[in-house]
């Protein structure tokens, strides 16, 4: 009878459930990285898609430094080449190229990227399209070919970026809807980055003592970074000319450092600047990003067709996030994109290794590293873009060769990289990338609590 | 198409993979709460009618039956009282059952055959174990235990003779390699209990699920953060799923709301057809391996329907 009323018990649990707590600790993980993975520790599978090669151009100020001359174009090209010459790949493989370009009219920046893909040797049966997700667009054509290669679209793809602000400043052309007026959200869109920055101060109380210390910090790690060589392996020198602006004297050059970098840069010195959006408050030139020209290229296959080449795998790219946030305060978009694209990595924020942030205003900037609570160490190790400047469309295929050759100077115990970014209107971006195949599976070892993968016998 | 009345509440139902005409259907007394237990061995015949070809009686009720892969006399049956009981369709049922094996310690709810290396069987149990067997030794070969509740289901993989799924009402579906010691794998698939699964006959990645919150999911076990597809239509919990041997993109569907269900999980619009002959529960269902479309149920109405899919199973 005890077991006819067990039955009767399991059988009505059918009909009258109540929602089970039993394995409420179980939560599927995401993907197959990481230590909470639920299976392969080392996950290198052929549908991976990695990168095997980043460059990016010097960045220089705009108007007054080394590409003031140069058209984008220029730019662009040689990071393309770069990558075809250092690959030995044949350029007809590539299936696309997606360039993340920002400031320029759109039909015309399209054709001169498909003019950049000419001077760069590819022939024309390879396609090409630009993307623009505002500062992100960079970081968004290298998603989109990973999605692309994912999607089984094409098994070889370039994700780039480019811009030249020198050619293109930042201006609102045409007339503005009246219609904006009663829309608070779409009035905020309007709103000069500047002011975005000191809202995010404000709201957020980041002082301008932490920001210009902030500013000093980045100039000091790109200045180090520059004198030790480290930006040798991603830059990508560009031969082009410079008209000396006294002598109209037009001079051959090769550019091959970033030319903002200030490594004397003070806090007192800092201190001195006059803010520029708003009188009491605390953005200045000195603590925001720098404006300027470059571009940059990744290049990215299925992982099983870089194993047929003999190509090494710089990174694996993981996942990727675009949210949205109050465009009243658009720069804290990497507090809110960063988990995500973590959270879909499978992965918690304290498995990342590395962080390249990108520093459009310190106000941000320190405020998402505050809000994340971000190990100082991990972040901008070279620097950010308040001294190597911030090229809008390039700035996130810059932060991909500037992250994946750091992951690979520190080696096996640098496995996972975040790159992330504030956008206009209110958005934010973040890719996880892993250094795959080189990974020493136990170098990477953490403590296991109960050690329930060892056989019987060992027990 | 025709109906079988069986004189207890139907429990399960399989279509032979030997004889595009046979069934077995399993059957407990009192809707197996208590009392005895039978399976009936049918044959569709020329006149559309259905014969039984031979019945075997048991002292629980029958909570799952299978045909052997190898044999095609050969039916396990998943007994109440814990059994696993073994008959030879070709011998009278005095010498049956041949075998019967006794180590789950509660309610053995599901038998599945498997359909790759042909030689072993697998029973999901209340006792939380999934039990792997062959019929050649008398004890199990393995006993996996992880499951925290009631297994409803372990369906092997139709293309990895290694390789199974189970579900439980621990709301967690696990995957298994029987050459490794533990799970390979462990997602929550639903909130609730989860009844039923069946792996895609077309694509060995793909399993489905089906739980008492109502709905089905297809997964892909690659990547289980989503669902492939939610499939809601059903009222009440879904008691069973199967994967169509003839197309990969449909599945069927039993459950408490007393209907039988046909879904298409690549299109929006999921639900293909609904089935509404059954007065009871329906708990089992089945698709024919040979005949495509051919379709089996029975339920807690003591009635077995076999029909074309698209006509209606009462027209006869």
């Amino acid at each position: 009878m005890e077991k006819a009323i067990q039955r009767q018990k399991i059988l009505l649990q059918h009909l009258r459930p109540v929602s089970s707590s039993a394995s409420s600790d179980i939560s599927a993980s995401i993907c197959l990285a990481g230590d909470s993975a639920a299976y392969h520790r080392n996950a290198c599978f052929g549908d991976d898609v990695v990168s095997v090669a980043a460059y990016r151009t010097p960045l220089c100020k705009s108007k007054r430094g080394g590409f003031k001359d140069t058209h984008a174009d220029d730019l662009l090209s040689p990071v393309l080449k770069a990558l075809i010459d250092t690959s030995k790949i044949n350029p007809s493989e590539v299936g696309d190229i997606v360039v993340g370009t920002v400031l320029a009219p759109g039909s015309q920046r399209a054709s001169e990227c498909r003019m950049a893909a000419f001077y760069a040797g590819f022939p024309e049966t390879v396609p090409i399209r630009t993307v623009n997700r505002q500062c992100s667009s960079g970081l968004q054509a290298v998603a989109d070919v990973a999605a692309a290669i994912k999607a089984g679209f094409y098994d070889i793809g370039i994700g780039a970026g480019l811009e030249s602000m020198t050619v293109n400043p930042m201006a609102w052309e045409g007339s503005i809807n009246p219609k904006v007026k009663d829309f608070q959200k779409a009035r905020d869109c309007l709103l000069p980055m500047g002011i975005t920055s000191e809202n995010v101060a404000h709201r957020f109380g980041v002082t301008r003592q932490e920001q210009d210390q902030a500013a000093v910090l980045s100039h000091k790690k790109a200045a180090a970074a520059t004198a030790s060589g480290k930006f040798k392996d991603e830059i990508i020198p560009v031969a082009t000319k410079i008209i000396d602006p006294k002598t109209q004297v037009e001079k051959n050059v090769v550019i091959s450092v970033d030319d903002g970098i200030r490594p004397n840069t003070s806090l007192s010195d800092l201190a001195k600047l006059k803010t520029v959006f708003k009188k009491d408050g605390t953005t200045t030139a000195g603590n925001s990003s720098q404006v300027s020209d470059g571009a940059g290229a990744v290049l990215l296959m299925r992982r099983s067709v870089a194993e047929q080449k003999g190509l090494p795998v710089l990174g694996v790219f993981r996942s990727f996030a675009a949210v949205g946030v109050d465009p009243a305060v658009m720069g804290v978009g990497p507090a809110v994109a960063i988990p995500a694209a973590v959270k879909a990595a499978g992965l918690e924020l304290n498995d990342v290794d590395l962080f390249e942030i990108n520093e459009a205003f310190a106000s941000q900037y320190v405020y998402c590293c505050k809000q994340l609570e971000l190990d100082p160490e991990k972040v901008n190790v070279n620097g950010g873009a308040m001294a190597i400047g911030h090229p809008l469309g390039a700035t996130g295929a810059r932060c991909v060769a500037t992250l994946l050759h750091e992951m690979k100077r520190r080696g096996k115990d640098c496995r996972f990289g975040v790159i992330s970014m504030c956008i206009g209107t209110g958005m934010g971006a973040a890719a996880v990338f892993e250094r795959g195949d080189i990974v020493d599976t136990l170098s990477n070892a953490r403590r296991i609590q109960v050690n329930n993968q060892l056989s019987k016998d060992a027990l | 198409m025709p109906s079988f009345k069986t004189p207890f509440n139907g429990s399960a139902v399989k279509f032979s993979p030997y004889y595009e005409t046979r069934l077995a259907v399993g059957t407990a007394q009192n809707f197996g709460i208590v009392g005895n237990g039978a399976v009936h061995v049918l044959d569709l015949t020329p006149g559309a009618a259905i014969a039984q070809v031979v019945a075997f009686n048991t002292n629980d009720g029958v909570y799952d039956v299978a045909f052997a892969e190898d044999n095609d006399n050969l039916l396990v049956a998943a007994v109440a009282d814990g059994s696993v009981k073994l008959w030879d369709v070709a011998r009278p049922p005095s010498a049956n059952p041949i075998v019967s094996l006794q180590e789950h310690t509660q309610e053995v709810q599901a038998v599945d055959y498997n359909p790759v290396r042909k030689d072993s069987f697998l029973t999901a149990s209340w006792d939380d174990t999934v039990k792997l067997w062959t019929i050649d030794r008398p004890a199990s070969i393995r006993t996996f235990k992880e499951h925290t509740y009631c297994v409803y289901s372990a369906v092997w993989n139709p293309r990895h003779a290694d390789v199974f799924a189970s579900v439980s009402g621990d709301v967690t579906v696990r995957i298994w390699d029987v050459r490794e010691p533990q799970s390979t794998m462990v997602f929550p698939a639903h909130e609730m209990e989860i009844l039923s699964c069946d792996w895609n006959k077309y694509d060995d990645c793909m399993v489905a699920t089906a739980s008492v919150d109502r709905s089905i999911k297809v997964w892909d076990v690659r990547s289980f953060r989503v669902p492939v597809a939610v499939l809601n239509g059903h009222g009440f919990p879904v008691k069973k799923i199967k994967f169509s041997p003839h197309q990969r993109n449909m599945i069927l569907s039993c459950s408490y709301d007393m209907t039988v269900c046909m879904w298409n999980y690549q299109i929006e619009d999921a639900l293909v057809w609904r089935y509404d002959h059954h007065t009871e529960f329906a708990v089992g269902i089945d698709m024919n391996p040979f005949v495509e479309g051919l379709i089996a149920s029975c339920g807690w109405d003591e009635l077995v329907y076999v029909w074309q899919h698209g006509t209606d199973p009462r027209a006869f």
